[in-house]
């Protein structure tokens, strides 16, 4: 009885959470097959139109690409540096290592506005405007304070004793690193590179001002449209991106959880 | 154990020797990014805090002399702090589910988690206006249950609904990864020493997973601060935040010097903040580092 | 020969425009001479979204005439203008703002006009201003929830403060960039005559509307606004029109006070320094034409600012277009030159309004 309880309350509070986080989702799949120009729900009618749309009109699945591009290389970016410099700063401790950790983190509290006038006023000057260099390195810069905070918190709670251990035991420091460090931490890193990507793939402070006619950021094309339409091809995006991540994240845990399993 | 730093590592070579003895060069290449792209923005902005449009302390006495900004800025951190709280309390049940769940029912909360999170924030904000509005979802349930109408959207509660659902990713994964490096038998271990498993779960498990609570807080924290178009879409003028502030200056009046005090006085303010939480924090992890 | 010569006379593209315009002496609006924008690039910027594509349209034949090259970029931001010029390196060619900001920053950001380059002639009088030609026309109007309004409807700017006469919630524009109309209309309500309005009082203005804060919504978007016309959020709502229209498309049973609706329009302007001053005169003289302006409303249904455009709309929007005999007669012009002048201050009142203060 005493374990059966805090089962069942746990297991209600979490089926809530879960509701909670995917509702809006939910709310936004019908809205994309709305027969009219219209983002009131329930929605009227059925229609593919706006799907048709995305998928016809250049500047909506341009701007995909150049997101999805942008996003993944910032991810790659962003985990080694933000991982390396996470590393640098738990074995340094001391001041000059909180010190470069506030740095680090000054990137994401500075109004995105502020920031994003001035990254343009550099772009202008070294036309880096609209290319996918620009995207890539203020994203990157905006995305490292979270590989460095999640990959933190993951080493903290490691004990640093164990890499010592196995490297007194004649493994080298590398290897040490590698096989016994890296695992651990495995987590924090994977988060902080799905928070890197998310970041870039997400952002649009700072892309309304670095964008440019050949290349614009999905985020940057939402925008634009809600700012004076109503046009549910953005809701067809939204329930594209939500199907996509589904079935790609679904999939790749789904073959995780089977070669765990099989092990 | 000190002593093996002073161990020669015969399989090392130099560079890595070379971090071994000063780690902060590990943290270089992010620094040397940092440095290129930021740098250089930031100064100009800080500069023309002082200098835009006369030279001087201008921008920001007038900010403090206006009562409305203060009243925001303050408002913008007080909003912060509940989103920040809510963010723990909804994510530690949850992550602690995800860490002790089958794999089948893990993919099911981590799906639930991660593919949200994917699908535009501005989308989803529009999403929750739908929800919370007066006509919404929630509120015809509310009436078909024969209840008066909910004020939800365009209070500070429909704010914090909002953005605690879209940053509530950024608390739970890093929750996640440190109490998947938790082992459970901490727990059984103390409870069979006669402990009460409550007990056991706040001196044993609460104080191991904190390192986890304090990043996915600080992050949140940061975030919600900055938060711009969740608050205006989902706001009213009460929950207004220090970023539509900032936005109004730098985009429609052009008061870039104006802004970039703005930014100036939040940067401090945030680590200002940051600097009076740290202590508690190192406290309490000094606590979990002693009970390994 | 002739076509080396016309790639920057304005006055020969009129020659080869053939029949009528012969008679005139200069340029034509909508035309553009063959090929004279060959191997020229140009960027057009405006608000993004249905509006955008709809512009790009109407360009089109331009495009295909001229031979240029035409970019889209956008949204419109005042502050990366401002980059621009600052730096020197301005990559916008023609820009579509709001309504104020051209005679705010004329001759700062938008340079003066050469009116030899564009023909204006068709355009309603008062709309072109020394930085800018109107892009398109809507109107600010309150509409009204004819469900709950039906038998006793309101008339008037007057009955949207009037929460006695007209219970119920109400929604107005709440977005960054003020408003000038916004405190005519209060001002009209408290009792201000048009002609003793100025100079106004702005916070007599904005105390209309905060008196009515419990009931009032302050809308941020266009899309949000339609989406709380739709849904039945508020009983009255200070609209654009054409989202207003889109509502009503979509099913929204909402009827406008046309009574001292408020003309508004988007600018079309050339930035300070820009590269090609001429190609850029010649996209917005092309963009004001009988068939871009047509073509511009049947896709967004915005109102036309060519006097003789005749666009081929069904019926409900028809009723909606805001530039009809009777409907330009309805119109309230805001002061215009008042609030450039001003715009510094009413800027600061109303951002403390929409900030709750």
């Amino acid at each position: 009885m005493r374990r059966i309880l805090p089962r069942i309350l746990l297991g209600t509070i979490c089926v809530l959470i879960a509701l909670w986080l995917v509702a809006p989702t939910l709310v936004v799949v019908p809205m994309s097959f709305a027969e009219q120009k219209s983002l009131v729900f329930p929605p009227s009618g059925f229609s593919l139109q706006w799907y048709e749309n995305f998928f016809t009109n250049k500047q909506w699945y341009g701007s995909l690409i150049v997101s999805l591009k942008v996003a993944l290389i910032v991810a790659l970016l962003a985990t080694v540096l933000g991982t390396l410099a996470a590393i640098g700063i738990e074995r340094a401790k001391g001041r000059s290592a909180g010190i470069l950790r506030a740095i680090l983190i000054t990137p994401i509290i500075i109004p995105g506005v502020v920031m994003a006038i001035g990254i343009y006023a550099v772009y202008l000057d070294t036309r880096l405007v609209g290319t996918l260099t620009g995207y890539v390195l203020a994203h990157t810069m905006l995305a490292l304070p979270f590989v460095v905070i999640a990959v933190g918190a993951s080493l903290s709670v490691f004990d640093a004793r164990l890499e010592t251990a196995a490297a007194s035991l004649g493994a080298s420091r590398l290897s040490a690193f590698f096989t016994v460090t890296l695992p651990l931490i495995l987590p924090g890193i994977l988060s902080g590179m799905l928070f890197a990507f998310v970041t870039s793939f997400d952002e649009v402070i700072v892309s309304l001002f670095i964008t440019s006619p050949q290349a614009t950021t999905l985020p940057v094309r939402i925008f634009a449209s809600i700012t004076r339409d109503s046009d549910p091809t953005v809701a067809a995006v939204g329930s594209l991106t939500f199907l996509a991540t589904t079935i790609i994240i679904g999939a790749g845990l789904l073959v995780g959880t089977r070669r765990g399993r099989s092990k | 154990m000190s002593n093996s730093n002073t161990k020669p590592d015969g399989a090392a070579r130099l560079g890595w020797a070379g971090v071994r003895r000063h780690p902060l060069l590990l943290v270089l290449p992010a620094l040397v990014l940092l440095i290129l792209i930021m740098a250089v923005p930031l100064i100009t902005i800080i500069a023309r805090s002082f200098i835009d449009p006369v030279p001087g302390l201008g921008n920001y006495s007038w900010f403090f002399s206006h009562k409305l900004n203060l009243i925001v800025l303050w408002r913008t951190f007080v909003i912060s702090f509940w989103v920040t709280i809510s963010c723990v309390l909804v994510a530690y049940p949850y992550a602690f589910a995800m860490s002790v769940a089958g794999p089948r029912l893990r993919l099911i909360l981590v799906l639930c988690v991660l593919v949200p999170f994917w699908v535009s924030g501005v989308v989803r904000t529009l999403a929750w206006v739908i929800i919370l509005q007066d006509t919404g979802v929630i509120n015809q349930f509310v009436i078909w249950l024969g209840f008066d109408k909910l004020s939800l959207i365009r209070t500070q509660l429909g704010v914090t609904i909002g953005m605690t659902q879209v940053l509530l990713p950024f608390m739970v994964m890093p929750l996640f990864a440190v109490m998947r490096g938790i082992d459970l038998r901490l727990i059984e271990a103390a409870k069979s020493l006669g402990s009460h498993p409550v007990k056991a779960f706040f001196q044993v498990y609460l104080p191991l997973s904190l390192p986890g609570v304090f990043a996915g807080a600080t992050i949140v924290f940061i975030l919600a601060l900055g938060f711009y178009i969740t608050p205006l879409l989902l706001g009213g003028p009460s929950s207004t935040m220090l970023s539509t502030l900032v936005q109004q200056q730098v985009m429609s009046l052009l008061n870039w010097g104006r802004g970039g005090a703005m930014g100036v006085i939040l940067l401090v303010a945030t680590f200002g903040f940051l600097a009076l939480a740290s202590p508690f924090m190192r406290r309490k992890y000094d606590i979990s580092g002693g009970s390994k | 020969m002739k076509i080396d010569f016309l790639t920057r006379s304005a006055l020969a593209v009129a020659l080869i425009s053939g029949g009528a315009a012969l008679a005139q002496d200069g340029p034509v609006a909508g035309d553009v001479a063959e090929g004279s924008l060959e191997g020229e690039t140009l960027t057009f910027v405006s608000y993004g979204g249905i509006y955008q594509d709809g512009q790009t349209a109407s360009l089109q034949p331009f495009v295909e005439k001229s031979g240029v090259e035409l970019y889209s970029d956008g949204p419109t931001s005042l502050a990366k203008l401002q980059a621009q010029v600052e730096a020197g390196n301005v990559m916008w060619d023609v820009v579509d703002t709001g309504d104020f900001l051209p005679y705010v920053h004329c001759g700062t950001l938008f340079q003066k006009l050469d009116f030899s380059k564009i023909d204006t002639s068709n355009i309603p009088e008062g709309q072109v201003g020394e930085c800018s030609v109107p892009a398109m026309n809507y109107g600010v109007l309150l509409v009204y929830n004819a469900d709950k309004y039906g038998d006793n409807p309101p008339t008037g700017w007057a009955d949207f403060f009037d929460t006695e006469k007209f219970p119920g919630t109400r929604a107005m524009p709440g977005y960054a960039e003020p408003n000038g109309y916004i405190v005519e209309v209060a001002l009209l309500n408290a009792g201000v005559t048009k002609e003793d309005m100025f100079p106004t009082d702005v916070d007599l203005a904005l105390d209309q509307y905060r008196a009515i804060r419990d009931n009032l919504i302050l809308w941020q978007t266009g899309a949000e606004s339609q989406q709380i016309i739709e849904a039945g959020e508020a009983d009255m709502v200070i609209a654009w029109s054409g989202r207003a229209l889109a509502a009503v498309k979509n099913g929204a049973n909402y009827e406008p006070v046309w009574n001292d609706w408020v003309v508004v329009m988007d600018q079309l302007t050339i930035p300070v320094g820009v590269k090609n001053p001429d190609a850029a005169h010649a996209l917005i003289n092309a963009a004001i034409g009988k068939q871009a302006q047509e073509t511009l409303t049947e896709q967004t249904s915005y109102s036309p600012i060519h006097m003789g455009a005749e666009p081929q709309v069904d019926e409900l929007t028809a009723k909606w277009l805001t530039n009809s005999p009777e409907r330009i007669a309805q119109g309230y012009l805001q002061n215009v030159p008042y609030w450039v002048e001003n715009y510094e201050a009413l800027s600061e009142k109303w951002a403390e309004f929409i900030a709750g203060y």
